[in-house]
């Protein structure tokens, strides 16, 4: 068999052309000669691929014959970039353009609030405690349940307000925030064993937020030798100190660190404490690790966590100073060595809690 | 931003059928309707109307070799395929002539098309080997073939057309011009 009419052969078997008979004689023919089959599949191929060409050149023609009746140069026109450069621009980059806005909005915000941040612009709250009338009740309540033979001294209305103060002399001169008792009518103290006792204040410093008060209640004993003393000198940020005060009507230990040495504002007569204080620890004492009085709690910012204030034992120092010496009898006798330091926080609150008066005040 | 498209868009369904059917009018609908979204991205996207025109006529072809192929899933809007073939097949363009192709101004949402992309790059490839085979068989050559098995003219038609004194030699020159050309096809 010549090849051409093999290849005649395969094409009509391929498009399906043979008589039913002509196409089995064919198919064992391939089976027997593999060069046919490879013939076959070859044509094949080559015939598929040559319909496809042409079909696609035909949707290409026909593409193009739709093609031919848009109106390209127009669609360009409407459809096209916008000539303005700046438009194009805009158009482009647009989402680099929102990311650079939305940093530079960031930027600006939060470099405000870091200036925001410095001028602490949050308000200064003293932290004195405004008593319910409902909390005094109950607290009258257990009193009268306890029936304590001793009697208690003191008004029996409402006390206004409440704060924490802390003893500077054995015979009764205690040290507070000229905030606690600024509208004073009367103003009563209050120690751990619930006894209370009369007392006036002899000093006031508005400058500084200190208060001196004097017991001037029969009732009251001469304490023994205080277990503190004041600390003259400044002390270092990062300093663990800790504070007693009346947040509620027993006493609260705080603890926390010097977090700067300056108060509200850059204020140098201040430290700022990092330490979990509320209404009511106005006045307290404010000791480090040793015992030692370094500051009165006073405020702290509202708007920021943490953020107490201090008045540094210097001026506490000068107030007392500024007290004549005879009205205060003997010299305010700070032990010369600390007899807190060395003993643990526990045994040292132990000492101390009962120089620490709840200050109660009444108007 | 994206225009609204004229009206004579036709559906996707009627698309479909046009297309199963070979109707040239679906073809033409369907090629008018989505030209101008075609046109829009290339031109915003460093190309011109040329471009656009070749990239859409690719993306017709994928399109039709989809449908023609059987297996056709509506998965997406027509539209939405088309637009998103184009966007690869233009994708592709661009890095060929290394332009950058991050960036891209887009119009409308895309779909995956990968797999339909490698296909039509593989079926493309074919048509160029066929196409320069053709072109490279030469004259009358080229033009048997073509009628013979493209235009489907029988032997009696190309007898009489090429000015053949019988259909047998015309038979032979066939033969001829297809062994030439099988064997350009095979060996490019």
């Amino acid at each position: 068999m010549k090849d051409i009419e093999l290849d005649a052969i395969i094409e009509d078997y391929l498009q399906g052309k043979l008589t039913a008979a002509e196409a089995s004689a064919f198919e064992e023919l391939r089976v027997n000669d593999p060069s046919i089959d490879q013939k076959v599949l070859t044509h094949k191929v080559f015939l598929e691929s040559l319909k496809e060409y042409g079909r696609v050149l035909s949707l290409k023609e026909q593409m193009d014959r739709a093609h031919s009746q848009l109106d390209v140069a127009a669609l360009s026109q409407k459809l096209g970039p916008h000539p303005s450069v700046i438009v194009n621009m805009w158009r482009k980059n647009r989402s680099a353009v929102a990311v650079a806005a939305s940093f530079l909005l960031l930027t600006i915000f939060s470099i405000y609030s870091i200036q925001h941040n410095t001028k602490q612009n949050g308000t200064y709250e003293v932290m004195r405690r405004e008593i319910t009338n409902i909390k005094n009740n109950q607290n009258k309540l257990v009193r009268t349940l306890n029936s304590t033979p001793r009697t208690i001294k003191g008004p029996v209305g409402a006390a206004k307000f409440g704060g924490t103060g802390f003893a500077l002399t054995a015979n009764g001169y205690l040290c507070t925030n000229f905030h606690v008792v600024r509208d004073a009518d009367s103003v009563y103290v209050q120690n751990n064993k619930a006894e209370s006792f009369k007392a006036k204040v002899v000093y006031r410093d508005q400058q500084y937020d200190i208060a001196i008060l004097k017991i001037i209640d029969n009732s009251f004993v001469p304490l023994s030798n205080l277990p503190y003393k004041l600390k003259k000198n400044n002390i270092g940020m990062g300093e663990n100190v800790y504070t007693l005060g009346y947040p509620k009507d027993d006493a609260v230990l705080g603890e926390g660190y010097i977090s700067s040495k300056t108060g509200h504002g850059g204020d140098t007569t201040q430290y700022q404490v990092s330490i979990p204080i509320n209404p009511g620890n106005s006045g307290g004492p404010l000791l480090d690790n040793y015992g030692n009085i370094i500051g009165v709690i006073t405020a702290k910012e509202n708007q920021v966590e943490g953020a107490t204030f201090a008045i540094k034992s210097k001026y506490i120092l000068e107030a007392l100073n500024a007290i004549p010496q005879d009205s205060l009898g003997k010299k305010p006798a700070f032990a010369k060595k600390n007899p807190l330091q060395g003993l643990n926080r526990t045994k040292q609150i132990d000492k101390i809690e009962n120089y620490v008066y709840m200050i109660k005040v009444y108007n | 931003m994206s225009n609204k498209l004229s009206n004579s868009v036709p559906t996707d369904r009627e698309v479909v059928l046009g297309i199963l059917n070979n109707s040239e009018d679906a073809l033409n609908r369907l090629y008018v309707g989505y030209f101008p979204m075609v046109l829009q991205f290339i031109l915003n996207n460093n190309g011109d109307e040329d471009d656009a025109k070749d990239v859409y006529q690719e993306a017709i072809i994928v399109l039709y070799n989809k449908i023609k192929g059987g297996d056709f899933e509506l998965s997406s809007k027509l539209k939405t395929y088309i637009y998103s073939v184009c966007r690869r097949i233009w994708l592709k363009k661009l890095s060929q002539q290394s332009k950058k192709t991050n960036n891209l101004s887009d119009f409308e949402d895309v779909v995956a098309v990968e797999v339909d992309f490698e296909q039509h790059e593989e079926k493309e490839i074919q048509f160029e080997k066929m196409g320069s085979a053709l072109v490279n068989l030469g004259e009358p050559c080229k033009t048997i073939i073509e009628d013979f098995y493209i235009h489907n003219l029988s032997m009696q038609d190309i007898c009489e057309k090429f000015g053949y004194t019988n259909t047998d030699n015309v038979k032979t020159q066939k033969y001829k011009c297809l062994q030439r050309l099988k064997k350009l096809f095979f060996q490019s």
